[in-house]
């Protein structure tokens, strides 16, 4: 019973949250100076027919509630409205959009977790030593540069050696599926790459902090009386007890992938989530923006969600 | 237009073309161009920093989209670069009835659309039918069919077309330079009810074309694919095909360049000009160009009043050190500026205005003389308060930070401080216009750009009052100006549309909503293996001309 109460919880928590998240979404965006209509009329020859054509294909023409009951009505059935800029269906833009974020920065995240964790693990393991002390300087360094910075600077280093931006090489017409992907994997080194060292340094972070707590228990200090080699009990013993703060870092990176990244993907012309979200404030297209932010909102909060879950199935004190 | 709307809605109308190649205009420079016989075929591939936004006339704002379209569809007419003037495209030639209130165009009957229908001029009356039929939904497209009343085919090579009332020759093939004709026989099934069709009709690859190369293929936000189209009305080109490569970033995409991932990039920074001159496999084209940075001076209600004073605009004016901005903003790409239309645009630019020489101590005699006192502090003074101002500034416009710093150094020396206030295009319009976007009483000053279009009525009209809460972002609104622009649009003879043109620059000139600070060179790159490019005061690959792609070709 005490499952149950704590799983209607935590779903309950999760749709208040999401609900809570449509609505500031719906405000926030039109708190904005400035507004489509006004962006979009900016053509030479524009007219006010042109203005009043579209803001009432818009709807913008209606009160704020109308405007936010006509939002929650289309979102009951899984229409996010239609782009003001492109005029294309928002779940269509995203699509696009996520579709080409989430390898991108799956790759990324991935590098940066097993890296951070490997770091980490050295690290604390062999705490105040040279190995100790360079690993998290230069864990710490990379997540202190500007990830921007760090693009423009793999890109100058690697320049003749990988693609300057894009998902692949449109000018390779009818290339082999090997050559394809091949493409393909070459392009999404630098952006993954660069995600991967900006954020690896959190988890190395955390991992060493863990592991430091776990490593001076009592039932470590027992491991060690019993005579057990440091390899087996750090391996066996001390990183299994030390991956529960990990989880959670995780579970909240995964949320974070369909978010994409605005800097990396600006720096390396990638099509993804970020950087729709970028075109979409300068432009003012809310429809685009309440989408995107909708979707990372319900990406957070379910991942958060199967991380309070796993976290009732591994951590005992929660369930005693 | 400004830059930063360049981004969002440019197009329509920007761009156009002037000046011409570098061959037959001394001021363009195409520093190590190849010379070698012409190779027929291959792919150009084109890397650019704009976008397409969709692929439908009347819903498209990006500059990318209308430089598609320029090749994907005939017009009627388009502009020799070299010269600055408008000349047929599909139209062979045109006449004028006796009181200029209809003009008649004969078209090439031999194009084919891409799907195999005959091209006729019962196309050409449908398009401009639909724009005065259905001004909302044809949108942008329909403020270009101003004052027309009536569009017939008499015969497949024959167009007529009426007008309300006695037009500007030059004004109005300007506006048919903007209006790409579209097949009936695709559209007519896309109108639905009331046109709305019209707005919601995708216009998904392979579109059917009538122009030199057909859309095959096209990716949101990374790519467009252009063939040739075998039933083009005019010559062929020597390529086989082009495409389109969508970049964020200016600096990977010139680093594409010399990579050799891609062979030509639309618009180079300043800063990388020296680095690719130095590269022999590399050929780099610099033009005056047409896009001008101005100061503008609230001439509504600013927050200050004495902003309004003639005399402190002037005092302003000669404060403005522009051949320090040329040199360090633009580092040397570039010249001091004097009026709204700019020298590369020839002879609609009042070459009687030159720019304000830099004196500081003349900008301190207007001041002192007009009354405004310097305090202690060392701040002039207007009706008690000091002459403190924030000048706005736009986030997207290149060197404008600089620009900034250059005037806040130099205000400082006549007693006026200045801040800064940067913001994006959109929040900054949205300031500057005021509630309902016709106030113009919430800023003082501003930094902005614009990218005309070469026929100066664009540029003209935006200090228009009209124009209010469209471009107007200096709330100007002069009713003799005002008869001056709608005259210099109906005025028959090109001459005195050139009087009247120039006439309105002296009143911008004297009146200073804008004080014009520079003009920046347009700067492109290609590799050696190609050449044909026609350089212009707005780059070679623009939606006003068909020029560069249709004489491109490799170098043997």
């Amino acid at each position: 019973m005490r499952g149950i109460d704590f799983i209607l919880k935590r779903t309950a928590f999760a749709l208040i949250t999401v609900f809570v998240a449509v609505t500031i979404n719906f405000v926030l965006f039109r708190a904005l100076p400035g507004d489509a209509i006004t962006n979009l009329s900016k053509v030479p020859g524009a007219t006010p027919a042109l203005r009043a054509e579209l803001t009432k294909e818009f709807g913008l023409d209606k009160s704020k509630w109308a405007q936010y009951w006509v939002y929650l009505r289309k979102l009951t059935t899984g229409n996010l409205g239609v782009s003001y800029s492109t005029q294309e269906p928002v779940t269509t833009e995203l699509w696009r959009a996520v579709g080409n974020t989430v390898p991108m920065v799956l790759l990324g995240t991935l590098f940066s977790i097993i890296l951070g964790v490997i770091t980490g693990v050295l690290a604390a393991w062999k705490r105040r030593t040279s190995l100790d002390y360079g690993s998290v300087g230069v864990a710490l360094t990379f997540y202190s540069l500007p990830t921007h910075w760090l693009g423009l600077m793999l890109l100058l280093l690697t320049a003749g050696y990988l693609p300057r931006g894009g998902r692949e090489d449109e000018f390779l017409f009818d290339p082999s599926f090997m050559a394809h992907w091949l493409d393909v994997g070459k392009h999404m080194l630098l952006p993954s790459l660069t995600l991967g060292l900006v954020l690896y340094g959190q988890y190395t972070l955390v991992t060493r902090s863990a592991m430091l707590e776990t490593l001076g228990e009592d039932f470590i200090l027992t491991a060690r009386a019993k005579g057990l080699p440091d390899r087996t009990i750090v391996r066996r013993h001390a990183f299994r007890n030390a991956m529960l703060p990990v989880i959670t870092l995780v579970a909240l990176s995964v949320g974070y992938i369909v978010a994409g990244s605005i800097l990396i993907e600006t720096v390396f012309s990638w099509p993804g989530v970020g950087l729709l979200v970028s075109r979409s404030v300068e432009r003012r297209d809310w429809p685009v923006l309440q989408g995107a932010f909708l979707l990372l909102t319900i990406s957070v909060v379910f991942f958060n969600y199967v991380a309070d879950l796993l976290y009732y199935e591994f951590d005992p004190r929660i369930t005693t | 237009m400004h830059r930063t709307v360049r981004s969002t809605a440019v197009c329509a109308a920007l761009i156009l073309v002037a000046v011409g190649c570098s061959k037959s205009t001394p001021t363009a420079d195409h520093s190590g161009s190849g010379v070698g016989s012409i190779v027929e075929g291959g792919v150009l591939r084109i890397g650019s920093s704009s976008n397409i936004d969709s692929l439908n006339p009347f819903k498209a704002f990006q500059q990318d989209a209308y430089n598609v379209f320029q090749y994907t569809y005939p017009y009627l007419v388009g502009w020799d670069t070299t010269n600055l003037t408008l000349v047929g495209d599909w139209a062979t030639d045109w006449t004028w009835n006796a009181d200029n209130t209809s003009v008649t165009f004969n078209v090439m009957t031999n194009g084919k659309w891409s799907d195999g229908q005959p091209l006729t001029a019962a196309d050409a009356a449908y398009t401009l039918n639909l724009l005065i039929k259905y001004p909302g939904p044809t949108g942008l497209e329909g403020g270009y069919a101003r004052h027309i009343v009536s569009a017939e085919a008499p015969d497949d090579g024959t167009l007529t077309i009426g007008y309300e009332a006695p037009v500007n020759e030059d004004w109005a093939l300007s506006q048919f330079q903007q209006i790409p004709i579209l097949p009936q026989h695709v559209w007519s099934k896309e109108e639905g009810d009331a046109g709305k069709g019209l707005r919601t009709f995708t216009n998904d690859a392979p579109i059917v074309s009538g122009g030199p190369f057909t859309l095959t293929k096209y990716s949101k936000d990374e790519f467009v694919q252009m063939d040739a189209n075998p039933g083009y009305y005019g010559p062929k080109p020597h390529i086989e095909g082009w495409g389109l490569k969508f970049y964020t970033n200016a600096d990977a995409m010139v680093s594409a360049l010399q990579n050799g991932e891609i062979d030509d990039v639309e618009s180079v920074p300043a800063a990388a000009l020296a680095n690719l001159k130095a590269n022999p496999n590399l050929v780099v084209s610099e033009a005056p160009g047409i896009y001008f940075d101005d100061f503008i001076v609230n001439s509504n209600k600013p927050l200050h009043a004495e902003l309004l004073d003639p005399k402190v605009r002037e005092a302003f004016d000669s404060a403005i050190d522009r051949q320090s901005m040329v040199d360090t903003v633009l580092l040397g790409h570039g010249a001091p500026a004097s009026t709204i239309v700019s020298p590369s645009t020839g002879h609609w630019h009042n070459s009687d205005i030159a720019p304000t020489p830099y004196d500081i101590t003349h900008a301190n005699d207007l001041l002192d003389t007009a009354g405004y006192p310097k305090g202690s502090d060392g701040i002039r003074t207007a009706d008690g308060k000091p002459m403190t101002y924030e000048i706005l500034t736009p986030s997207n416009v290149d060197g404008v930070d600089r620009e900034f710093e250059i005037i806040q150094a130099s205000f400082q020396q006549i007693g006026v401080k200045v801040t800064q206030k940067s913001l994006d295009p959109s929040a900054m319009f949205d300031l500057m216009a005021g509630a309902n976007y016709d106030s113009y009483d919430n800023f003082d000053l501003a930094l902005w750009d614009w990218y005309p279009l070469p026929d100066p009525d664009f540029i003209l009209s935006v200090l228009t009052c009209q124009q209010y809460g469209f471009w107007s972002d200096t709330g100007y609104c002069n009713k003799e100006y005002d008869t001056l622009y709608n005259k210099q649009g109906l005025i028959v003879n090109p001459t005195e549309r050139e009087t009247v043109v120039w006439q309105m620059q002296q009143m911008i000139h004297d009146d200073r909503p804008y004080i014009i600070m520079m003009n920046r060179n347009v700067l492109e790159a290609h590799t050696s293996k190609w050449d044909g490019f026609v350089m212009s005061p707005i780059g070679s690959f623009t939606a006003y001309s068909k020029q560069t792609l249709l004489q491109v070709h490799q170098v043997g």
